[in-house]
């Protein structure tokens, strides 16, 4: 059997257990959508989910007002796995007795409602409470905050994303702070959510206590990455936009070729000294040898070395670019001494729908919920013995695509 | 009844406090750059016991990886935060004896990470079949750009790579410009990493009830897909989304704006009851259909227009009055020095016994009960060699010097991100004697 054989063996669905089958789950978001991711990786991991709804708004938020059976995407892809209820009394109860309870309302309303981690920690000391807000349920920034609603665009921007995205060089209007194209604060927010919880359950498992764990989407990018830490301390001057260059490695980003886009990166020197052998540009190697001739805190200095880069990978098309810079060297002895430039071509989304890989691994799933298919994402996780998997979408059944 | 904000402060600051969560996980790691690294780190904020393995020398290429190649007390903090709470040791996997120690130390572990290129470790005797074998328990995790297995699964992958192959890079952008952007801060390895560190919690839940280890694959471009709207709506309209500029298209009004004291605000109007709240204030704004495209754009300029007028403060003070969505665009030193961060422990202040005291994020996460800690920053390359040899392997002083002589374990260059400090003094650190813990 092939390695890819094996392992597809290995990573098969078929009649396995899931890891959280016994544990309840109340997701109460909202609109916060951090708070539906997080459900919604403990669902693809067999939780059982009840998302509890006091309203209509979260089913509404939908790119351009986009709707399925009176359902926006954003909440139809995040449905997996999950009974939608709406808030009433009887669901009181029942929320009271979960293992984990998402709390992605306004601080305090839970509380206010009695449904709070005061009251069910109360009856149900094992409970995992995981809020989901701006700035958290905690601080006096929290308190002062507690009545702005949680957006995406907002938490990224918190974040001190925008101002990194985009082109140095650009002026105007171009020049303002840009928004990542996907949900990146809020993805990340319930992921870290979700981690949060795990985290809470398996200590539950020794103490029998469960706890109350805090996600501010408003922080959920930075404190990962760490590197607004590292700048402000080290240079007391923020980085600009840095969306077209790189502030660690140079050349790292995005050029255009003759008939499409590639995405570049040259992580050693071997590496880039390899892209100038192969855009014929050794002249450009005496000035830029070394990774700190490429890397200034300064994007005037680089504009030289990335005007010619640019002009030169135009010259090629997509394909050539990406054949040669797989080409491997003949002699192997000399080949562990020459580096490589990692090419790849930029691709549409039609392009990566249309892709073999991602159909052999079963990236994407299909619902049907009028006769007409609709594609999802799938859960981004393969494992062996309790593998993740979407059953229902919008409490329909899903076949694998 | 007690507020309810100081009654949770109560919660963090004074409620009971117990041990880690991950106290007692024995991680091995052999990674480099984020994506793999990201995962010990994580691990390691709540107690678990990473060892990573580096080759002697340069150890892993991110140690040079300095931002604007800027260093610090002659460590690099991008690699020392990525690496906080580790044990570092060296052994050439070229050896065979070293690859040897390599998988002793992996026999013991509960958890292994790897980021190599798919079926690189197999090669090197590591890969999830061999170690699986002789440690059933293991759970062990390959990280990668394309996923294990499929016909991009070779090819090899960055940041960069896996955000323009899931066409994350082409929805990023300003619509009349002919550019792409990538998401900063290598979103495209830490938001794939926090997928692998879920992935893994949950295999250590399932353990606990039955005993079984088992193998997790987890790629890049598949977890930046996963958050990707644009397949379901392009499935469902025939028409890709592609680049808005500041537009979040399911927002209406939404955009990053400049205000009259030309500062940036950014607005994302998510319901119908904020958008009631927003037109109590802006004239002219109009809520029927207000997520179509057409209209998204004649609302915005409305705002636009209304935001010019006004100052970031006055902005965002009616936000907190009126409650819709609003916020300014902090740069790098606002984010550094937000007095907030410092409260939450979102930054905090680290003493380390080689490098001093320096500012680092704090645990990713806030537990009331369990808070994770930042410990130590990365250590030199081998530098816990001993330490981790005498602990796991239960090595004498001689076994380890023997290694030592044969070039089986090594230790650091001299250079930056690998080195001590230059007042680093070999005989006064018993930890890197192996004498004791950190």
């Amino acid at each position: 059997m092939s390695r890819d054989e094996t392992l597809m063996k290995l990573f098969a669905e078929d009649n396995k257990p899931f890891a959280l089958e016994d544990i309840k789950v109340a997701e109460i978001a909202g609109e916060n959508f951090a708070g539906a991711i997080a459900g919604s990786l403990l669902a693809e991991f067999g939780a059982k989910v009840i998302r509890v709804d006091f309203n209509d708004d979260p089913k509404k938020i939908s790119p351009y007002g986009v709707e399925v059976n009176g359902c926006g995407i954003p909440l139809l892809v995040e449905s997996r796995n999950k009974e939608f209820v709406k808030f009433n009394e009887k669901v009181k109860e029942q929320i009271m007795s979960c293992d984990i309870v998402i709390d992605g309302m306004k601080p305090g309303y839970l509380d206010s409602i009695g449904i709070g981690y005061r009251q069910i920690s109360e009856k149900n000391p094992g409970v995992i409470y995981v809020a989901v807000s701006p700035y958290g349920h905690f601080t006096q920034k929290a308190r002062e905050f507690a009545n702005v609603p949680d957006s995406d665009l907002t938490a990224q921007a918190y974040n001190g994303y925008p101002s990194l995205i985009g082109n140095p060089y650009l002026t105007g209007k171009y020049s303002y702070p840009l928004r990542a194209g996907i949900w990146a604060a809020w993805a990340m927010a319930g992921v870290n959510a979700a981690i949060g919880a795990m985290l809470a359950l398996i200590e539950r498992k020794k103490s029998g206590k469960g706890q109350f764990v805090d996600v501010a989407t408003h922080d959920a990018l930075a404190v990962v990455h760490a590197f607004p830490t590292i700048v402000g301390f080290l240079f007391d001057k923020s980085r600009t936009r840095y969306g077209t260059l790189d502030y660690i490695l140079y050349p790292f980003g995005y050029y255009k070729a003759k008939d499409g886009y590639i995405a570049l990166a040259t992580p050693t020197d071997p590496d880039f000294r390899a892209l100038l052998k192969i855009i014929k540009r050794w002249d450009l190697e005496p000035d830029w040898r070394y990774s700190l001739d490429r890397i200034s805190d300064d994007p005037v200095k680089i504009k030289t070395l990335d005007e010619e880069l640019n002009k030169e990978l135009q010259k090629y098309t997509v394909k050539e670019l990406v054949a040669k810079a797989r080409k491997k060297s003949r002699s192997k002895l000399i080949g562990r001494f020459l580096g490589a430039p990692v090419i790849v071509k930029l691709n549409r989304l039609q392009e990566v729908l249309k892709d073999q890989h991602w159909k052999i691994r079963n990236t994407f799933i299909s619902f049907s919920p009028n006769g007409k298919e609709i594609l999802v994402p799938n859960t981004a996780i393969k494992m062996s013995e309790t593998p993740p998997r979407i059953v229902k979408i919008l409490g329909k059944e899903v076949k694998k695509s | 009844m007690r507020d309810y904000f100081s009654y949770v402060e109560s919660l963090f600051r004074e409620g009971e406090k117990r041990e880690p969560p991950l106290k007692g996980l024995k991680v091995v790691e052999l990674t480099h750059f984020v994506f793999g690294p990201n995962v010990g780190r994580i691990l390691a904020q709540f107690g678990a016991e990473v060892v990573k393995i580096e080759t002697p020398g340069e150890g892993e290429r991110y140690r040079l990886a300095a931002v604007f190649g800027r260093y610090y007390n002659r460590t690099n903090l991008v690699y020392g935060i990525q690496n906080a709470n580790k044990y570092f040791i060296a052994a050439d996997a070229r050896n065979p004896k070293a690859r040897q120690i390599i998988f002793e130390l992996a026999k013991r572990a509960d958890v292994f990470v790897e980021n190599f290129r798919a079926g690189l470790a197999d090669l090197m005797g590591v890969g999830y079949g061999q170690i699986s074998k002789v440690n059933p328990r293991i759970i062990y995790v390959s990280c990668s750009g394309f996923g294990q297995f499929g016909p991009l699964s070779r090819s090899p992958s960055f940041d960069v790579a896996a955000q323009g192959v899931a066409s994350l890079a082409v929805k990023t952008g300003w619509e009349d410009v002919d550019e792409f952007y990538k998401l900063p801060d290598y979103f495209g390895d830490y938001l794939p990493s926090m997928m692998v560190v879920f992935a893994v919690l949950n295999a250590l839940y399932y353990r606990e009830k039955t005993g079984k280890g088992q193998y997790i694959d987890v790629s890049q471009t598949e977890s930046l897909l996963r958050f990707m709207y644009d397949i379901s709506y392009y499935s469902l309209t025939g028409e890709e989304i592609g680049k808005t500029g500041n537009i979040d298209p399911c927002a209406s009004p939404s955009g990053i704006f400049k205000t009259l004291d030309e500062k940036f605000v950014a607005i994302a109007i998510m319901t119908d009851e904020q958008f009631k709240a927003l037109s109590s204030v802006v004239e002219g704004l109009k809520g029927e259909n207000r997520l179509r495209k057409e209209k998204i754009r004649e609302l915005n300029q409305i705002l636009e227009e209304w935001v010019s007028k006004h100052k970031l403060d006055e902005i965002i003070e009616l936000s907190k009055k009126l409650g819709f969505p609003a916020s300014p665009v902090l740069g790098d030193v606002e984010v550094y020095r937000d007095p907030w961060r410092w409260e939450r422990k979102s930054i905090v202040k680290l003493l380390d016994r080689l490098y001093g005291e320096i500012p680092v994020p704090g645990p990713f996460v806030a537990m009331s009960a369990t808070p994770g800690e930042i410990k130590w920053l990365a250590r030199p390359v081998g530098y816990h060699n001993r330490l981790v040899l005498k602990k796991w392997l239960g090595m004498s002083d001689e076994e380890i010097k023997k290694l030592e002589e044969e070039g089986v374990i090594g230790y650091w260059d001299e250079m930056p991100g690998c080195a001590p400090p230059p007042i680093w003094d070999a005989e006064k650190d018993p930890v890197f004697r192996g004498e004791r813990d950190e």
